[in-house]
């Protein structure tokens, strides 16, 4: 799919595949656009191309959730958060539009809202609280800014030439050992604490905030852990510098982590900041 | 309540996060981590004349491969200037930062902290030069983002300087 933006075009596409040894997906994305309300179909009214201004693209939603639980529901945790973003966000989608960069804090707490809301309904499921829980990792594209919250070992990378970096840090055990200065990364490795959620949806959760500007050329990945697995990031980095298209970037993304084993379900969304022709 | 946007400024690894895991968190870690973009925080603080919500940018450092962004300073009230006490090249490049910064912005209430006051062995920033920052009217302080020396100080005194004024 490729949208409007300010300054660039944005390639962007996603896709999931439930690997090789889950027998479901326990993943969910979402790739949308947040658009005005009026849609124009026809008018005699003079001057009526004008109007369709109001179906201009005010923002861009991107989202992975990564559910667990297994069969307490892992699915419909991670369904039930991007379900909910989606509901928070596309009635308030007016805010993306009369966006006032002087209240930009008012609107970075309204993500931060949406991320609320999204635990709220993830314990729905989960009235004793041990039901399930998800990951989540979401940006919203508006003009040249990416705002991001995070929760979880879902990743998001940002690529600008000649390197890609990891802009969410993956909430585990092991990087809370490490951090804590409790253990060292071969420890925290070796006890299998690095596959261990330190914060998820549906369960204890400090969203990670923050934000960065695009600049044609960049390009953002967002992935579940089924793709991080078994691709490292020097294999990520060469896709994505390489392919100029979102969605070959996405499918040979998917196909390497299944080439790799492919032993979780595998989620990936490549949204390009495609210079435009002149 | 009042809210104010504070900007942390400075090259890679200097400890810009460190600064806002310490106040916000108080925990220190010894592995870095390099933000990309800016990473966003908040904490309230309590001053004479009342309560005040900071909303702290932590912004990428200066390397080789970019600088930091204008755009990201806009609607700052306030910036904490970032330096290594251990490495003289991320002092010197404040001021560069600042005139930056001041071009974006104009002249905001700011704070130099003068970072990994803990590595005493390796300090090289003399008290001189710290002198000669406060007399030109810039306010410096030696912090620590591990053991927390000067960090609650660094964002409290820049907070009044803020809210109450007359602090540049």
């Amino acid at each position: 799919m490729t949208i409007g933006a300010p300054g660039w075009t944005l390639d962007v596409f996603g896709m999931s595949d439930v690997g090789k040894e889950r027998s479901r997906n326990e993943d969910h994305f979402l790739v949308a656009t947040l658009n005005r309300a009026l849609d124009l179909r026809y008018s005699n009214m003079e001057g009526s191309n004008a109007l369709d201004r109001f179906n201009a693209v005010a923002a861009h939603l991107l989202v992975v959730a990564d559910g667990v639980g297994g069969v307490a529901g892992g699915d419909l945790a991670s369904g039930s958060a991007v379900a909910a973003l989606a509901d928070y966000l596309g009635p308030t989608s007016g805010c993306c539009y009369a966006f006032d960069p002087d209240q930009e804090h008012e609107f970075i707490e309204k993500l931060e809202g949406a991320a609320a809301l999204a635990d709220q309904r993830v314990r729905e499921h989960s009235p004793s609280g041990k039901g399930p829980a998800t990951t989540l990792t979401m940006l919203l594209l508006l003009g040249d800014r990416a705002y991001s919250v995070h929760v979880g070992d879902s990743r998001g990378y940002h690529y600008r030439a000649p390197r890609l970096r990891q802009f969410t840090r993956d909430q585990t055990m092991g990087e809370l050992m490490v951090d804590e200065g409790v253990m060292t990364e071969e420890q925290a490795d070796k006890a299998g604490l690095q596959n261990v959620l330190s914060g998820a949806l549906g369960n204890m959760y400090t969203p990670e905030v923050g934000l960065l500007d695009l600049d044609a050329g960049d390009a953002v990945v967002l992935c579940t852990d089924g793709l991080t697995k078994h691709v490292s990031d020097e294999e990520i980095q060469e896709v994505v510098a390489s392919e100029a298209s979102a969605q070959v970037a996405v499918e040979r993304l998917v196909q390497a982590a299944l080439d790799g084993g492919g032993s979780d379900n595998i989620t990936v969304i490549v949204a390009r900041a495609a210079p435009e022709a002149a | 309540m009042i809210q104010k946007k504070i900007c942390l400024v400075g090259v890679y690894a200097t400890g810009k996060t460190s600064l806002v895991r310490q106040f916000v968190y108080s925990k220190f870690t010894d592995k870095y981590h390099s933000t990309v973009g800016v990473k966003i925080d908040r904490k309230e603080v309590v001053i004479p004349s009342g309560a005040v919500n900071l909303v702290l940018w932590d912004l990428e450092g200066r390397d080789g491969h970019g600088d930091v962004r204008p755009s990201y300073l806009r609607g700052a009230s306030g910036i904490i200037y970032v330096a290594d006490g251990t490495r003289p090249g991320t002092f010197e490049q404040i001021f560069e930062l600042r005139a930056l910064a001041e071009k974006t912005i104009g002249t905001v209430p700011s704070v130099f902290a003068i970072n990994k006051a803990d590595l005493t062995d390796e300090w090289q920033v003399t008290d001189s030069q710290i002198a000669a920052l406060d007399a030109s009217k810039w306010h410096a302080l030696r912090t620590s983002a591990k053991t927390g020396e000067g960090v609650e100080a660094t964002f409290q005194w820049l907070t009044e300087a803020m809210v109450v004024g007359g602090k540049a």
